[in-house]
């Protein structure tokens, strides 16, 4: 069975439009207030009130990147690029703020519903990724600390395959990544031979005389 | 000198699910007599009739029609969502207005429709809520296959896992497709405490007779132990199932003989179609009775207007304030079972959670 789109509640939910006062404010706003958000509009900047909020809508023909309280493409909330001119200039610009879908001006009957659906979906989907990339990229850095690890497991008299599989199993029983496991037991055994690695933590000492 | 006002009649008065559509046009037929009658009035009605045949593709050139050869702003009709959905955008370029009178599946709010009958929060949702606590929890759905069974069924599927019960099937026929063989197979293999039927026309005809006769061979299947349940069920349908009405359920804004259409308590109604699309028309020339420029008045302006709120009609959402009852056919007719005033459309699910708890005070029971 295919995955069942979340359709999240989005009664309460707080939006902003950051557009100068227009009829689009009017069109997009009626649509807001029918589906159940709490919207203001704002112009020209965003003030930090804007953090609080659960969308952002903002006008692509005027805007620029002063207008935001954070970085481009950094924004702590879905974003909805409003385009009237379809300019590449302009897109571009939209999709470096991190636009998560677009409206089209001037803003017609509907669309409000499924731009909110589609910006929260692509927003979550984009901070899952991110923390993803994040967490391996961690583990990437822990390569040489995993080498260490095996070298060191390996001087007791076992062969490097030997070694790492016994790093695996060591990492499955303390229920860490093996690039944690790694960590301790370089540390482990650089007490032991009397060295400083720098990488002492109070919770490794603890979890490795359980284990 | 009253002001003729030209209006589009859209109803189907044949084809597969002509029996609700007639009761629709009825109402509208009705509203505009007594609109024409009515001294207090200020406006004399002129209706434009186009008869779409349930032909889906017959709605739009109809109405595009209807705004384009006369000067009718305003069109009462459209009797599935799917033939909504298609006329829409003719309304949008014209500035033209459907008065949309048929129960729907929600999710929606056009700039250019105003909606007379009920949406989910006021028929499914608590229907499911009083199915839960009469019959259980375990559900089997059918539905025609576009957008009022999809959507229903999408509903009810949510209201049904958030109140940790189980559906246990979902099955779909084309509009006027009556091979229901498998839906009574799969019923009859998973004993499902009860049926939300969104099958339109011919085909919940069909349904509603092969599986009464499933009834008949097992217990079970019989209105006290496993019901049908449908949001769209009305009087417009009765006489053409007969017997084998008997014991359905339906949720529903109005049933024949009880009161309490908004604005219009005394009237009555031969189903909450007629009621509905007479309220249209009547709320409609109201609105345009006020002033003279009023036919040609937006929308939004129209509804902004102290009459639309008094007649429960929502200037935000578009949709109208209904009573929600919960009635069974017993010897032919609807016997209100439950009901609960004034409930306030919540088209898109969102002022509450996706299982909204009804309101207990508001519950009378009828007897």
């Amino acid at each position: 069975m295919k995955k069942r789109l979340h359709i999240p509640s989005l009664g309460g939910a707080k939006a902003v439009i950051l557009h100068r006062p227009h009829a689009t404010v009017q069109a997009l706003g009626r649509q807001l207030a029918a589906i159940g958000l709490e919207y203001w509009d704002q112009w020209p900047d965003l003030t930090a009130d804007a953090l609080g909020t659960d969308f952002v809508f903002f006008d692509a023909d005027m805007g620029h990147d002063a207008q935001f309280p954070w970085e481009p493409g950094e924004a702590p909330m879905p974003m909805i690029a409003l385009i009237g001119s379809e300019a590449p200039g302009r897109i571009e610009w939209a999709l470096v703020q991190g636009s998560d879908t677009q409206l089209h001006k001037p803003i017609g009957d509907g669309g409000v519903y499924s731009a909110l659906l589609i910006a929260r979906h692509a927003f979550e989907a984009r901070r899952s990724l991110a923390i993803e990339i994040s967490d391996l990229r961690a583990r990437l850095d822990e390569r040489q600390t995993v080498v260490r690890a095996v070298t060191l497991l390996a001087t007791r008299g076992q062969t490097e395959a030997q070694a790492y599989a016994q790093l695996r199993h060591v990492a499955m029983a303390w229920q860490v990544t093996i690039e944690q496991a790694a960590q301790r037991i370089v540390a482990r055994m650089a007490e032991e031979t009397g060295q400083e690695t720098g990488e002492d933590d109070g919770g490794r000492d603890d979890q490795s005389k359980r284990s | 000198m009253r002001r003729q006002i030209e209006i589009g009649i859209l109803y189907s008065r044949q084809g597969s699910y002509a029996l609700m559509s007639e009761a629709c046009y009825t109402g509208a037929m009705n509203a505009i007599a007594q609109v024409n009658s009515d001294p207090q009035m200020n406006v004399e009605l002129i209706a434009i009739e186009r008869d779409p045949k349930c032909s889906i593709d017959l709605y739009q050139p109809l109405c595009a029609e209807i705004l384009r050869e006369t000067s009718a702003r305003h069109v009462v009709g459209c009797m599935t969502s799917w033939s909504r959905k298609e006329v829409i955008p003719g309304l949008e370029r014209a500035g033209g207005t459907l008065w949309y009178a048929t129960p729907y599946e929600g999710f929606e709010a056009s700039d250019h429709v105003v909606y007379t009958h009920a949406c989910p929060n006021q028929h499914l949702v608590p229907l499911l809520q009083w199915a839960f606590d009469k019959f259980g929890k375990s559900a089997y759905l059918t539905g025609s296959n576009y957008i009022w069974g999809w959507e229903m069924n999408r509903v009810a599927r949510d209201v049904v896992s958030h109140a940790r019960g189980e559906v246990l099937g979902e099955r779909y026929l084309p509009i006027g497709d009556t091979d229901v063989a498998h839906m009574i197979d799969e019923i009859r293999a998973s004993r499902p405490n009860f049926i939300i039927n969104s099958l339109i026309g011919s085909s919940s005809y069909a349904f509603l007779r092969a599986y009464a006769a499933l009834g008949q061979q097992d217990p079970h299947f019989r209105p006290d132990t496993c019901p049908v349940l449908s949001c769209n069920l009305t009087e417009a349908e009765l006489e053409e199932l007969g017997q084998e009405a008997e014991g359905l359920i339906a949720a529903g804004p109005y049933f024949r003989g009880e009161a309490g259409w908004p604005n219009h308590p005394e009237q009555s109604f031969g189903s909450s179609l007629e009621a509905s699309a007479f309220f249209a028309v009547y709320t409609l020339a109201g609105l345009l009775s006020r002033n003279s420029g009023a036919e040609t008045a937006g929308l939004s302006e129209l509804l902004r207007s102290p009459e639309a709120a008094s007649a429960g009609i929502d200037a935000e959402t578009h949709h109208t304030a209904l009573p929600v009852l919960i009635a069974q056919v017993r010897g032919g007719k609807f016997n209100v079972l439950e009901r609960w005033e004034g409930v306030s459309a919540d088209p898109y699910l969102s002022r509450r959670s996706c299982a909204p708890q009804m309101q207990r005070p508001n519950l009378t029971v009828v007897k």
